[in-house]
């Protein structure tokens, strides 16, 4: 039997010239914005500098964002949009305890309203993370009451203390200095202890002069903390990023979890998530009205010039913070065995389940630590520029666009993405007015996800 | 309506048996939806009077064509386009670009073109312009899939707000675009709240004969096994990639034509009417009144402007937080509807 | 059974077709001719590129290199979209059926109009129906036409994912294991579908690892291994070769 003919590609259609030659189209296209950028750089190598300092630190912000939303969805498997709002939440959080501090309390939002809702909201959490971790297993052991009535004071006295360190948040650093000395003592004593095991000293003294050096340091610090008025700033970041991070936590615990066993597809998911962003976006604008506001001038706001360029001291800052988040994650990733359950459970959720991963407990954690990053990423950008309510949503989406720039799933893609974004937005507004920036996100996104949609550095 | 009607003899015929109780208890929320619904709009509108009826009525019938247009992408294609509100902008300010009058712009220091022409004859142009842009659009959107394309037509509708408001030589930027004509027919012009209300249900009317139409021919089988299977559709023969484009684009000229009712409505359009949120709104309405059914999204775009509504007679609700109060249900809403009905009220794909 | 050495003609036929996954041949240089009008047999150890093969014959996968030859036209490109208009189609190993339209609706799918406009003003016609119930009927649907296909048993759902390529009008069926998991009357429906099939002049080409089945049913055997052709022929010689048992049993 012979060919009568052969049938050729039909010479048709751009869809499939794309589909084709869509590795020379990424060449060409790759070519020419490495030529763009370097007629720039030729042109004024100063003004590129200058780009470059801009785009640095958008980048540094763009990158913890991308970090935590990888962290997250490499382990699960969705796309977790409540990002937008710890980003939102953290900024705000740190508006609301500094908002007497500065500008003579012009912006001054603190409400008793809202410190008693939202310790009382707290107050119900702790009770009922002690009732679901704890009830059972002391009520066998002691009277039924008696932990009943404990888990009540505990969480009182927590909502007591939270709602102390709102209502008086130009004392806060005197309000947190206690919380600040016992959780020095406690990271002190812990360190001793380990030292102690390694160096097998047994000594009946040993639990005294573990504790009495960690409370000396405790106090101290919790003294230092009290008697400086300007750590309150920083204070309130910390307390911002817990915040964000436990509101993360409440809503895996108590709401993921259910839904995915349930959810057939990461689309239900997602849309869920989308859910709490509109709410608590809505939330944020009724407390804080919908204006830009600023935030207060955190330390450096003085300007270093390097080789003819502008960078506030500031922006090294945020600089260092994404790459310190970044070699923290990956140590804790790579180096501990929480990291690699994170790693199994991200393989294979199941599997790890039956290998004795407590699986609820890891990834309620890493729903903690993501949106601490998505927090800093908020108050960095925050401190930079001004925060508004809608920040959120912005800032989820390019920390959303950073990750798949960078390769979804993967950490050294989620930073190199992130920076990347962050340059590629300054230079790209060159010739451009600086309001065209999120297209210009956007369109790299949708180039991105023609020509490599594995991103820069795929997931292994 | 037929499905309501279906609902009520549904509801007789299931009293009668008395054996059924149980069941008809427990999973009737469609029906519970649909009488809840229309009852409470229906008592709301007669306590609050012809005015208001008119005015929740014409907001609805917007609403509802936009929520008609995206159904037949999210629901029946399966493509969570979170973007709409673009398509939506492009038939407004391509209809206010078209009719305004001219001698109202020259008042202002900044002169963009402007047309005035009549509404009839700038309509089709605005809605064939919103088709345009979605050929363009559709054809790079075309590859992407689940979350990723939620990504991606959040960018489009970034990229279409961020174009309304920065454009200014053609959109006036933040200023907006005054004095778009009112709809004319043979030398009357339609003014009255009333006669527009008609005008706009007559397009509603129209919108949702032609999703009835296209839902119920072979092509909305095919579409919604693409939105089963995509890869698997294929082996049929049929090429997914041109089934979808012509879905969104037919789809994104409704929303067009949504659009340029809303400008000639407004009859002043700025940029706020169209950010992303909007968008974000648009889609819970879909996902609320129900995914795959006509009749859903009608249902929930008259519960979305119900609940905006009813929002004003709750007690220690400041007016100037009735549309974040909104948002808020909405946002609860969503959570409560994933968790327990993926598909919405009355709908019939559970995402 | 000498009948099956006449000389007929090929339905279709690969001509050193491969396909590559990074550094791993799934397919290598295959060149395989099957005769139409018979049932012809795939089968190899796990691994040796069945399922790619039927991936590359049903335009899911793009052939690296080499040509199919469908009716004396040479292909180099097979688009999955176009392989009905080749007369090709397929079943898959893992049912993937349209889960949450009706029973009824999965079959229209394959009865109705192809092309995107005339699509558009087509409804339902007689003629349909009376296939779609006939389909139904035949695969013992019938009843269930109105339940979505997401809420069938296993056995419903692979016995309506054969319907479904029934209702497709084409020369060559492409069976992914069809037999795998069926129930023994399920099994035999199944059986009595593909020998229909034979009886109405159709290629069927399936994938299977039951050998009982596969000496009853097929006329022709193709044996794989690691993406070459081990064996061909008439299916109890081949299966009696050394070589294909111990492909088989993996030395």
């Amino acid at each position: 039997m012979s060919l009568a003919r052969i049938k050729e590609v039909p010479l048709v259609l751009l869809l499939r010239f794309r589909e084709h030659h869509s590795r020379a189209l990424a060449t060409v296209l790759t070519t020419a914005v490495i030529a763009y950028v370097g007629w720039k750089i030729v042109q004024s190598p100063e003004q590129a500098l200058q780009f470059a300092f801009n785009g640095l630190p958008v980048g540094a912000v763009y990158a913890l964002l991308a970090l935590g939303f990888t962290l997250v969805y490499s382990t699960v498997w969705f796309f977790d949009l409540y990002y937008g709002a710890a980003a939102a939440l953290g900024a705000y959080g740190v508006f609301y305890l500094r908002s007497q501090d500065f500008l003579g309390g012009r912006y001054d939002v603190n409400n008793h309203f809202v410190n008693i809702v939202f310790a009382a909201v707290v107050a119900g959490v702790v009770a009922w993370a002690l009732h679901e971790n704890f009830h059972s297993r002391l009520r066998s052991r002691f009277h039924p009451n008696l932990p009943l009535a404990l888990g009540v004071l505990l969480s009182g006295a927590v909502g007591i203390y939270v709602w102390l360190v709102l209502a008086n948040p130009s004392q806060l650093n005197a309000m947190l200095s206690p919380l600040i000395g016992v959780m020095v003592m406690a990271a002190a004593a812990w360190v001793l202890h380990r030292a102690w095991r390694r160096l097998s000293l047994t000594t009946s003294l040993a639990p005294i002069l573990a504790i009495a050096p960690a409370a000396a340091l405790g106090a101290y610090c919790g003294f230092l903390v009290a008697t400086t008025p300007e750590s309150s700033l920083y204070l309130s970041w910390g307390v911002s990023c817990v915040l964000a991070g436990a509101v993360s936590l409440a809503l895996y615990r108590g709401l993921y979890v259910y839904m995915r066993l349930r959810a057939k597809s990461p689309l239900i998911m997602l849309v869920a998530s989308l859910g709490i962003l509109l709410a608590i976006t809505a939330i944020i604008t009724i407390v804080f009205r919908a204006a830009p506001r600023p935030l207060p001038d955190a330390f450096g706001s003085d300007v270093w010039t390097v080789a003819g360029a502008n960078i506030k001291a500031f922006n090294v800052f945020a600089i260092g913070v994404a790459l310190a988040g970044f070699a923290g994650l990956l140590l804790l990733l790579k180096k501990t065995a929480f990291g690699t359950a994170v790693r199994a459970i991200g393989d294979d959720e199941e599997v790890s389940k039956v290998v004795g991963i407590n699986t609820t407990v890891v990834i309620a954690v890493v729903f903690f630590i993501g949106a601490v990053f998505a927090a800093l990423a908020g108050i960095l950008s925050g401190h930079d520029t001004a925060i508004q309510p809608r920040m959120g949503l912005l800032l989820l989406l390019k920390g959303w666009i950073a990750s798949v720039i960078g390769g979804i799933g993967n950490l050294h893609g989620a930073i190199i993405g992130g920076f990347a974004l962050g340059m590629i937005e300054q230079f790209g507004i060159w010739d451009l007015a600086g309001e065209w920036k999120d297209v210009i996100s956007f369109v790299v996104l949708i180039i991105f996800l023609s020509f490599w949609p594995q991103g820069l550095l795929p997931r292994r | 309506m037929a499905l309501s009607t279906q609902a009520i003899g549904k509801l007789v015929r299931r009293t009668r048996d008395l054996r059924q109780r149980p069941r008809f208890a427990r999973g009737n929320i469609e029906l519970w939806a649909n009488l809840i619904i229309l009852s409470w709009s229906a008592a709301f509108m007669l306590w609050q009077g012809v005015g208001f009826a008119i005015q929740v009525s014409t907001f609805f019938a917007i609403w509802a064509i936009l929520a008609v247009s995206l159904n037949l992408v999210v629901g029946y294609t399966g493509l969570l386009s979170v973007g709409h509100i673009g398509f939506f902008g492009i038939g407004a300010y391509a209809m206010a670009i078209l009719s305004s009058d001219a001698s109202y712009e020259q008042l202002r220091t900044e002169a963009i073109p402007t047309f005035g022409w009549p509404f009839f004859a700038a309509l089709p142009v605005s809605v064939v312009l919103a088709g345009l842009v979605a050929v363009v659009v559709g054809i790079a959107f075309n590859r992407f899939r689940d979350d990723i394309y939620v990504l991606v037509s959040f960018g489009f509708a970034v990229i279409a707000f961020n174009i309304f408001l920065n454009w200014r030589a053609l959109t006036r930027g933040a200023f907006g675009i005054h004095e778009i004509a009112r709809p004319e027919i043979g030398g009357w012009t339609v003014n009255g709240t009333f006669e527009y209300l008609i005008l706009v249900l007559v397009f509603l009317a129209i919108v949702v004969l032609i999703s009835w139409f296209i839902v119920t021919s072979s092509f909305g089988r095919v579409l919604t096994a693409i939105r089963e299977d995509e890869q698997a559709i294929e082996v049929f023969g049929y090429q997914t990639a041109h089934y979808k484009l012509a879905i969104w684009v037919i789809s994104a000229m409704m929303a067009g034509l949504a659009g340029a009712l809303f400008a000639s409505k407004t009859s002043f359009i700025d940029p706020n009417s169209f950010v992303l949120l909007e968008s974000i709104l648009l889609v819970s309405i879909v996902i609320l009144g129900g995914l795959a059914t006509i009749w859903g999204s009608l249902l929930g775009a008259m519960a979305f402007v119900m609940l905006e509504e009813g929002m004003r007679f709750v007690p220690f609700l400041p007016a100037e937080h009735i549309g974040q109060a909104r948002q808020v249900v909405l946002g609860i809403l969503l959570v409560v509807l994933m968790l327990f009905r993926p598909q919405g009220l009355v709908g019939k794909f559970r995402l | 059974m000498s009948t099956k050495l006449d000389p007929r003609t090929f339905a279709l036929e690969t001509k050193a077709i491969s396909k590559h996954f990074g550094a791993v041949k799934a397919v290598d240089q295959l060149s395989m001719s099957i005769f139409s009008e018979w049932i012809t047999c795939v089968v190899g150890p796990n691994g040796s590129g069945k399922s790619t093969l039927i991936n590359l014959l049903s335009g899911m996968l793009p052939i690296d290199e080499g040509i199919v030859v469908i009716d004396t036209v040479g292909i180099r490109v097979l688009k999955a979209h176009e392989t009905p208009d080749h007369g090709i189609t397929r079943t898959f190993q893992e049912v993937r059926l349209f889960d949450q339209i009706t029973v009824w609706d999965n079959i229209m799918v394959g009865l109705t109009e192809r092309r995107l406009f005339p699509s558009l003003l087509e409804r339902t016609k007689p003629r349909h129906q009376e296939r779609a119930e006939e389909i139904l009927r035949s695969v013992g649907m019938w009843e269930k036409r109105d339940a979505m296909a997401g809420d069938l048993s296993y056995g419903q759902r692979k016995l309506l994912e054969i319907g479904r390529v029934m209702a497709l009008d084409v020369k060559i069926y492409l069976f992914d294991e069809p037999f795998a998991g069926l129930f023994p009357r399920m099994l035999e429906r199944v059986k009595d579908i593909l020998k229909e099939m034979r009886r109405q002049k159709r290629t069927v080409i399936f994938v299977s690892h039951n050998m009982d089945i596969v000496r009853e049913l097929s006329d022709h055997i193709f044996v794989l291994d690691s993406g070459t052709l081990l064996a061909v022929g008439e299916v109890d010689e081949v299966l009696g070769r050394s070589t294909v048992i111990d492909a088989y049993l993996g030395h």
